[in-house]
């Protein structure tokens, strides 16, 4: 160990993998059993807040009012682009090789925009607001993937 | 209400989050793990102030934060430390998947080195075949496959002809 040598730079590759499981509650599988059985969306509604939440909790977000079944209301199917942007970097959280475009779409008759695939269009011709129809797998899992994608009306 | 519960379908799934990254290594720890893929040499590195030797080597002491400058070679045997037999699986950080219980794990203690190094222990998970004390020697993946981080080492397993002392459990 007498002779100093130079060592160039060295790198390891790792992962940081969390083995889980992800439990939808009471109100999340009323919403995630109906989409996949009659293709039809379920939000819940905030009688304090008069806000129609989506996707349904059981908890209000803004007033923390603890929401049932019973609140739980029809949305959709079509509804309106509050946002998007196009993803062009692949990271493995995203179950989507890029490119691909997300949105948040605010469905008609609820209050809050969730995030999904907007396809059959191109990142130039989307503009907020526009009107959007979901497009549905024809074999559905009771997840969040049973819709497709989001297309423009 | 509890009736309603169990007769309502409750969806869950499985949920991976992976997150691959790569790390720089650092000059101590590159130093190290170039010795362990061409070599097949653990190298460890004593502090100047109260001649501890760690391994895997960091630039600091952890005892008296010095800064380390002697390298020293260590051979392939050592101590067992302590022990675990884990009845849950292990995310093996090279690959991140699971490693299948039950089996045993521990810390050892190389001769000539202060700290010890956690790894899989080769034994049948069964305690009374497994004891803190017993010799132990590193297995290395063949040179050719050897990649440059700690799963190149892969596993320790116990010098042959040893007896636990004592009682049997």
């Amino acid at each position: 160990m007498s002779e100093e040598k130079e060592y160039g730079p060295f790198e390891v590759d790792q992962h940081i993998t969390a083995h889980s499981r992800y439990y939808a509650g009471k109100i999340g599988s009323l919403f995630y059993t109906t989409l996949r059985d009659h293709k039809k969306f379920l939000g819940i509604k905030c009688g304090t807040c008069d806000k129609v939440l989506w996707p349904p909790r059981g908890t209000c977000g803004r007033c923390f009012s603890q929401l049932s079944e019973a609140d739980m209301v029809e949305i959709g199917p079509n509804g309106i682009l509050e946002t998007f942007t196009l993803i062009t970097y692949h990271e493995p959280v995203h179950p989507r090789k890029a490119p691909f475009i997300y949105g948040i779409i605010k469905l008609d008759g609820a209050d809050t925009g969730m995030a999904h695939f907007i396809d059959e269009v191109t990142f130039e011709q989307l503009e907020t607001g526009m009107r959007l129809q979901p497009v549905f797998e024809e074999e559905r899992k009771a997840n969040i993937l049973d819709i497709k994608y989001f297309r423009p009306l | 209400m509890t009736r309603e519960l169990f007769e309502q379908e409750l969806i869950s799934m499985p949920m991976i989050v992976d997150v691959p990254y790569r790390f720089a290594a650092g000059k101590y720890m590159s130093r190290f793990l170039i010795g362990l893929k061409d070599n097949g040499k653990f190298l460890g590195i004593r502090c100047p102030s109260c001649n501890r030797v760690q391994m895997p080597p960091r630039i600091v002491c952890a005892a008296c934060h010095v800064k380390n400058t002697e390298w020293v070679e260590l051979g392939q045997e050592g101590t067992l430390a302590g022990f675990t037999i884990m009845y849950l699986p292990l995310t093996d950080p090279t690959t991140g998947k699971l490693h299948k219980p039950p089996f045993t794990y521990g810390s050892v203690r190389l001769d000539g080195c202060d700290s010890v190094i956690d790894h899989l222990v080769n034994i049948e998970p069964d305690v009374n075949k497994i004891w803190i004390g017993m010799r132990m020697k590193a297995v290395l993946r063949s040179k050719e496959q050897r990649t440059g981080d700690l799963s190149d080492i892969l596993y320790f397993e116990p010098v042959e002809g040893q007896e636990k002392p004592g009682r049997q459990l």
